[in-house]
């Protein structure tokens, strides 16, 4: 079954965008993490045309979102305060980052940037959880006793900027700290939400939790509450500026990642905690080199198609 | 300025006199009757493309048929040249290119080289040379290289033909002639064919001179939620990014709502 998507301009299998969506809500559900960094690369594989792929998903992830963050809010887990200061990061970066697609597009080389950052980012994240994981299962086989229960060691970071100015209380968090931080990993996380189409939770939570110090639940409530209100904004600035926003293709996609999530919750609860992170480490190292090849092997078409002025036809 | 004047007359009548050929008019030629299985391409929900069927009728038995099919109006592209960079490939110039059709498709009774000169050829813009003839090339960015003009044509060549946007058939088996006189085809428009009005011309040629011409008019246009999406998301973007904003929130405490119900958590 084909269906035209008119924003990118297409016509695509339905089945192949719902299939796409159920895999990536599949791992999320499974891994815990949003998926959007997965799903813009999979979109562009399969024709979308980049910046689509990037404000479509956006669209997506306020949907996805959304419905944890609901959950979160009722269980008491956001930290309000703590969220809107990331926030008011987040707008901040995003506001940037959509501007920089806009120079990077009309430079014809958003799709190069975008890749290198993927690259960079997931070969990062991807390297260091496959090393964690592996370390904890070669120790839990050796059933070391001491290795249970790593303590959260204070990051040095975290001391540096328990000392900054504009210190705020966040109750919530059980912290006294400087605003400046949460407001500045809020601001990179908005630019790559920008520029990737990615919900950032797979490096916020991890800042929250190791560099800020907050408890984890109240890390990934926070996070989930913030992650709508940037990609919300990220989505309208998308729509006002490059008119890339595809809410057809974002319909599939949610509907079918739903549908995968829930699946994914299932199996997750049959596997251990490493076993979960060593896969998603394996999958992000694999699409890490899969985009990493894409910019060092000779491309087939040396001259393609540039955007037009304005956006997308 | 008086004294100008008649000079200037006498100059363009001398121009005139010596241009090397009188321009065609297909237009004057005889009328070559056509007719299409439909003018209108809706592009609707499960738009795939589509096919439209042509006949025309030959106005003396035997002559060679050559059937052009582009949009109206030129596109202006703009196309990415990639190169290597250290050990990365990424683009390293733009060119602007104008006067290139948006789509162009032809059906020939034979070979065109065998139909007509090169001269008129390029003149009715038909066969690739002849585009790349009107084709104009500016560069944006990056340095100029005397093999790149070549190098984005044939790049070009290579995407609309990919896309079915651009392909040349001299085939008569494509192009059926019933008894000399009916002529039948089909040409298909791919799903890459947007919105707009596309020409169908049928040029007939006796040894090389045209001798009858017919021309259809062929419209796409989005229909239903397909257009008030485009229509909307460029025409108001402010609305339309609250309102994917809104439906997203939405659909997602809906999932969430239907989810806890099932006893989920």
């Amino acid at each position: 079954m084909e269906i035209y998507l008119p924003i990118a301009g297409m016509s695509i299998n339905f089945f192949l965008i719902l299939g796409i969506g159920g895999v990536v809500g599949f791992l999320s559900g499974l891994f815990g993490v949003g998926g959007g960094f997965l799903l813009t690369p999979l979109m562009m594989m399969i024709g979308i045309p980049p910046a689509v792929a990037a404000a479509s998903d956006s669209n997506q992830i306020v949907a996805a979102a959304s419905s944890g963050a609901f959950a979160h809010w009722r269980l008491g887990n956001v930290d309000f305060k703590m969220g809107l200061v990331i926030l008011a990061g987040g707008i901040f970066g995003g506001t940037i980052g959509v501007q920089l697609v806009k120079v990077l597009r009309a430079a014809g080389n958003f799709e190069f940037v975008m890749k290198v950052v993927y690259v960079l980012m997931l070969g990062l994240v991807g390297g260091a959880m496959f090393m964690e994981s592996l370390r904890t299962i070669l120790r839990s086989r050796k059933q070391d006793p001491g290795a249970e229960g790593t303590t959260v060691s204070e990051h040095k970071l975290g001391k540096l900027f328990a000392k900054m100015p504009l210190k705020m209380n966040f109750h919530r968090s059980g912290l006294h700290t400087s605003a400046i931080f949460p407001f500045s990993i809020g601001t990179i996380v908005g630019i790559m939400a920008a520029l990737l189409g990615v919900g950032g939770g797979f490096i916020m939570v991890p800042a929250m939790i190791y560099i800020i110090g907050m408890p984890t639940i109240a890390a990934i409530g926070t996070d989930l509450f913030q992650i709508v209100l940037t990609s919300a904004n990220v989505t309208l600035q998308q729509a006002m500026v490059n008119k890339t926003v595809d809410l057809l293709l974002a319909l599939i996609l949610l509907f079918g990642s739903t549908i995968g999530a829930q699946f994914g919750a299932i199996a997750g609860k049959r596997l251990k905690g490493e076993q979960i992170r060593i896969l998603l480490a394996i999958i992000v190292l694999a699409l890490t080199v899969k985009l990493f090849l894409d910019l060092v092997i000779t491309p087939s078409d040396l001259v393609s198609l540039a955007p037009a002025k304005g956006g997308g036809h | 300025m008086k004294r100008i004047l008649p000079l200037f007359i006498i100059l363009g009548l001398v121009c005139l006199w010596g241009a090397p050929a009188v321009a065609i008019t297909p237009e004057a030629k005889q009328k070559v009757v056509t007719a299409a299985s439909k003018n209108l391409i809706e592009i609707g929900l499960s738009y795939r493309g589509d096919q439209i069927h042509f006949f025309g009728v030959n106005p003396a038995p035997g002559t060679d048929l050559i059937i052009k099919l582009t949009a109206e109006k030129d596109e202006e592209i703009k196309f990415s040249v990639k190169g290597k960079v250290g050990p990365f490939w990424m683009t390293v110039k733009q060119y602007d290119v104008t006067g290139a059709p948006f789509m162009y498709k032809i059906h020939a009774s034979k070979p065109i080289k065998e139909i007509v000169s090169e001269a008129t050829a390029q003149e009715l813009e038909l066969g690739y040379p002849a585009i790349r003839h009107k084709m104009k090339m500016h560069l944006s960015r990056g340095d100029a290289a005397p093999e790149d003009a070549d190098k984005v044509f044939q790049g070009m060549l290579k995407i609309k033909e990919r896309a079915n946007l651009y392909n040349i058939v001299e085939d008569p088996a494509r192009l059926q002639v019933e008894e000399g006189k009916l002529f039948k085809h089909y040409f298909r428009f791919p799903p890459a064919a947007t919105e707009g009005r596309y020409q169908v011309e049928s040029f007939c040629f006796q040894k090389g001179q045209l001798v009858g011409y017919g021309k259809d008019i062929i419209e796409i246009k989005k229909v239903g939620l397909e257009s008030w999406l485009t229509e909307t998301s460029q025409n108001q973007p402010v609305f339309f990014g609250i309102m994917a904003v809104l439906i997203a929130m939405g659909a997602g405490l809906l999932v969430g709502v239907i989810f806890r119900k099932g006893g989920h958590h």
